[in-house]
């Protein structure tokens, strides 16, 4: 499916307002290099990545850059997943686990990234349930860093789960992997 | 056309004014009005108090007067969604009465809700140099659906300086037997809401119910307030 | 569900009395509520077919509750062939027992669940032996507090955070600050240790998808996510009525109920759960196991009348909206379920005898009907209950004796004349702010002046 620039755009949009950081990038390369520095400026050596074919420069650069790629996602300060799918509608990611795939690695570290290639957005809720086959033991919808506002109805984020969520946004071309 | 006047039993006793206003911006606007003097409350008090068992005979009592009129029209939201929304439930059990409560119910109207959508009216032929705000009583808003028909008219008096009221949609607090049974909370309800009408710089508060204004009415009176509370019907009838 | 006996009647009118002098209270309840309508209406605009999926919510849970079992059976089949267990159970206390059984003697981490606090779990494990920790952060409060929450979505509104300040360095041994973003790092970092060697997850279910197994949990935190993810056994309790036919019914829901929850598009997480951890996965629970509850919710569903109730999804947008339940708060509703929903499931689940006054509890204002993403009835509902509670409890003397006088004379016109001109008389007498009147007028006149006379009735006047 043709990513189609407003959906693009909407989801753009309604994940920023969810407070999400978005952030399109046009090749491997750039992706390697834009996580990578977000992960630095983070101060971050500890990482768990998805085992995901989207993620491999990702990877690569982590482990060229001297930083520990970890399969605990409780010991990592970031965890790195590919989405299955997004609503533009509503800003949501839609991850799903499954071997190599760990519930834990978008909610134990404080901080969250996320790649989504472009052709995986869909409207809205509704266009999404007829694309989810075999449900796996756990999908997720991620809609911005987790947050509370329990005390006076002041808003905080990062109640349990992440603070931040980063979203890198593949190009059509790019977005090769099956689901 | 004919309209017969269901007056409704607090503006009979209580507030004749406001019953006499109606009648006369009904006249003013072409219709002919007649009074079935059988009539005396459709039954609301109880039934929202939990007495069916009264309330049916009032019913079935209101249904009979009116059963013959082409239109009725009444100054009371609240009376005409008893009538129009909740007789079918009272009668549920009576399918012969139940019938004939949703016709008569049909042919019920609320007074501005008769004079905009039904007439298609909006000016009365009003004049009235004050400076006016409107709280929208609930049963008519939400109950029957009122939206701005009681605005529309206001709009079109002439001199009158309508002031927006601050949550309006909120409710005053009477509600019935509620405002006697949960007394405390009815008053704190009052409070906010004369706070509002405080605020608005209003002289007059008006509405579509006379018991909203009852209550709205005691309280600022109580409060020492000069504001009045008029019934929609009284200020439409000012000339 | 029967109450236990020493539970004695809700006094709602006592109860609304004191949050009233509760200054605190009335502010911290009236900017919670008129800040959750701002947002609503805010993410509830965008929505061009909000009246239709209203109507289709409605439909969706009402035909499901006509066919209960069948969308019960195919719920558990499915689970069952995912390789979790299901379990029925009939009141609180056999779901306690099947929880208990399941959790005794382990570290029990809990996210929030009403049905939950409907059936008193907490009290229940901790007896067995377990140390439960509520890890909504909320939720976590009120257990260091010991209390109740007060509002569905919003369970501490009625604290300060001064008061949680102190209730948190007593629970860290630290002196923190009022602060709402410092209080929620130092919860973050106790509850993170509890999750990290927890045993047993414990949730509630917002939706239980009978065609896929699937059971649906909604929240902003993240805890629930950790309390299905970490702990080796996963327990999620629901109510019979939370099933919902296909996946496809979902969107419908997920639309409806986080823009009349929090005013959010989206919640932050929304987690569909499949039975358990699957082969080569390295988290999620081993063991899934889902308690299915009546407690009376079958009775409703029998009741042709009432049933409508039991589409409620929990959102609160009734609560926020009523002008009743923002000057009272929850706690004075005397249950788990408060606000307009609350005073009509409360006298269905604990009866009329010792909740009939929720039910009048009600200016009848209309907010809640008009606001519920699922288009309950509720004033409808309430007037109903009304009826019942007159004819199974009857009312008190005087009320009654008001109700039936005041039938009788407005049967007869001729009765009517005379007794309006007794009242007018009775007005001049005493003027507007008597010193003494006869109930119902004697509650009039705390806060309201009477009218003032008028000179004849309406029928006396009228000329045709």
């Amino acid at each position: 499916m043709i990513a189609s620039e407003a959906l693009v755009d909407r989801f753009i949009e309604r994940a920023t307002a969810a407070g999400v950081e978005v952030v399109r990038v046009s090749t491997d390369a750039s992706l390697a290099l834009q996580v990578l520095e977000r992960i630095s400026s983070a101060g971050i050596h500890a990482v768990a990545v998805w085992d995901d074919p989207l993620l491999q420069p990702i990877v690569d650069a982590v482990r060229g850059a001297g930083l520990t790629i970890t399969h605990d996602p409780a010991a990592a300060a970031v965890g790195i997943t590919a989405a299955e799918h997004a609503i533009a509608d509503t800003g949501t990611l839609v991850l799903s686990a499954g071997p190599g795939r760990p519930r834990a690695t978008s909610l134990l570290p404080p901080l969250h990234v996320a790649v989504l290639p472009e052709d995986r957005i869909v409207g809205t809720l509704f266009d999404l349930v007829p694309r989810l086959e075999a449900l796996p033991s756990a999908l997720a919808f991620v809609t911005g860093p987790s947050r509370t506002a329990d005390i006076e109805l002041t808003p905080v984020r990062g109640a349990h789960g992440p603070v931040s969520v980063a979203v890198y946004l593949l190009p059509d071309a790019l977005g090769r992997a099956p689901v | 056309m004919r309209a017969a006047l269901f007056v409704t039993c607090l503006v009979d006793q209580l507030f004749p004014r406001a019953g006499e206003a109606a009648a006369a911006v009904l006249r003013r606007c072409g219709v002919a009005v007649e009074f079935p003097p059988a009539q005396t409350c459709c039954g609301q008090v109880a039934f929202n108090d939990g007495f069916w068992e009264e309330a049916r005979p009032l019913a079935r009592r209101h249904i009979e007067v009116f059963d013959h009129a082409d239109v009725v029209v009444a100054p009371s939201g609240s009376c005409v969604a008893m009538v129009r929304e909740l007789y079918p439930m009272l009668l549920r059990d009576e399918p012969g009465w139940a019938a004939r409560a949703r016709e008569v119910g049909q042919r019920t109207f609320e007074l501005s809700e008769f004079l905009v959508d039904v007439l298609h009216t909006e000016d009365a032929g009003a004049r009235f140099p004050h400076r006016v705000t409107y709280h929208p009583a609930c049963h008519g808003l939400r109950a029957l659906g009122l939206r701005d028909q009681p605005l529309r008219l206001l709009r079109r008096v002439r001199d009158l300086d309508l002031r927006p009221l601050r949550g309006a949609e909120e409710c005053c607090g009477f509600g019935g037997m509620f405002a006697v049974k949960f007394s405390a909370l009815s008053s704190a309800m009052l409070e906010t809401k004369l706070r509002a009408i405080e605020d608005s710089g209003a002289e007059v508060v008006t509405a579509t119910d006379v018991s909203c204004l009852m209550h709205l009415g005691g309280g600022l009176s109580r409060a020492g307030s000069r504001i009045r509370a008029l019934h929609l019907a009284e200020i439409l009838a000012a000339q | 569900m029967s109450p236990p006996e020493s539970m004695p009647r809700i006094d709602f009118e006592a109860n609304a009395r004191s949050a009233l002098r509760d200054a605190f209270l009335q502010r911290a309840l009236r900017s919670a509520m008129v800040r959750f309508r701002e947002l609503q209406a805010g993410v509830i605009a965008e929505v061009p077919q909000w009246q239709a999926l209203r109507q289709q919510a409605h439909d969706v849970k009402l035909d499901t509750l006509a066919h209960l079992d069948r969308h019960l059976d195919e719920l558990e089949f499915r689970i069952r062939a995912r390789g979790g267990h299901v379990h029925r159970a009939g009141d609180g206390a056999e779901a306690g027992r099947i929880i208990e059984g399941l959790a005794r003697g382990r570290r029990v981490v809990k996210s929030k669940s009403m049905t939950s606090e409907e059936i008193g779990l907490n009290e229940v494990l901790r007896r067995a032996g377990c140390e439960v920790t509520e890890t909504d952060l909320g939720e976590y409060l009120l257990q260091l507090a010991g209390e109740t929450p007060s509002h569905i979505i919003a369970p501490v509104v009625h604290r300060s955070k001064e008061s949680i300040a102190e209730l948190l360095s007593a629970a860290t041994g630290r002196r923190l600050p009022p602060e709402a973003e410092a209080l929620t790092a130092a919860a973050r970092v106790l509850l993170r240790e509890r999750f990290l060697r927890a045993e047993v997850g414990i949730t509630g279910v917002n939706f239980a998808v009978a065609e896929t197994g699937t059971i649906v949990l909604v929240e902003n935190e993240g805890n629930i996510r950790l309390t299905t993810t970490i702990p080796r056994v996963h327990i999620a309790l629901m109510g019979v009525e939370k099933v919902i036919p296909r996946l496809a019914d979902l969107p419908v829901f997920l639309t409806l109920l986080p823009r009349a929850a929090t005013g959010q598009r989206m919640s932050s997480y929304v987690s569909l759960l499949t039975g358990p951890r699957r082969p080569g996965e390295s988290d999620g629970p081993e063991e899934f196991h889902l308690v299915i509850l009546d407690n009376g919710r079958r009775a409703i569903q029998a009741d042709p009348v009432m049933c409508e109730a039991l589409a409620c999804i929990r959102c609160g947008a009734c609560l926020d909206v009523c002008p009743i339940f923002e000057r009272t708060g929850g706690h004075a509703y005397g249950s788990v379920y408060s606000g307009p929903i609350g005073a009509v499931i409360t006298p269905l689940f604990v009866g009329l005898e010792r909740a009939g006054d929720l039910p009048f509890a009600s200016s009848l204002c209309g907010a809640c009907g008009e606001v519920c993403p699922v288009k309950i009835d509720l004033p409808r509902l309430l007037l109903e209950l009304r009826a019942r509670v007159v004819r199974a409890r009857g009312a008190g003397r005087a009320e009654r004796l008001f109700v039936a006088g005041w039938s009788r004379i407005m049967r007869d016109p001729a009765a009517l004349r005379r007794a309006g001109g007794l009242v007018r008389f009775l007005q001049r007498l005493l003027g507007r702010r008597p010193r003494w009147v006869p109930y119902p007028l004697s509650r009039w006149v705390t806060s309201r002046d009477l009218p003032p006379p008028a000179h004849a009735a309406f029928r006396q006047g009228w000329k045709p």
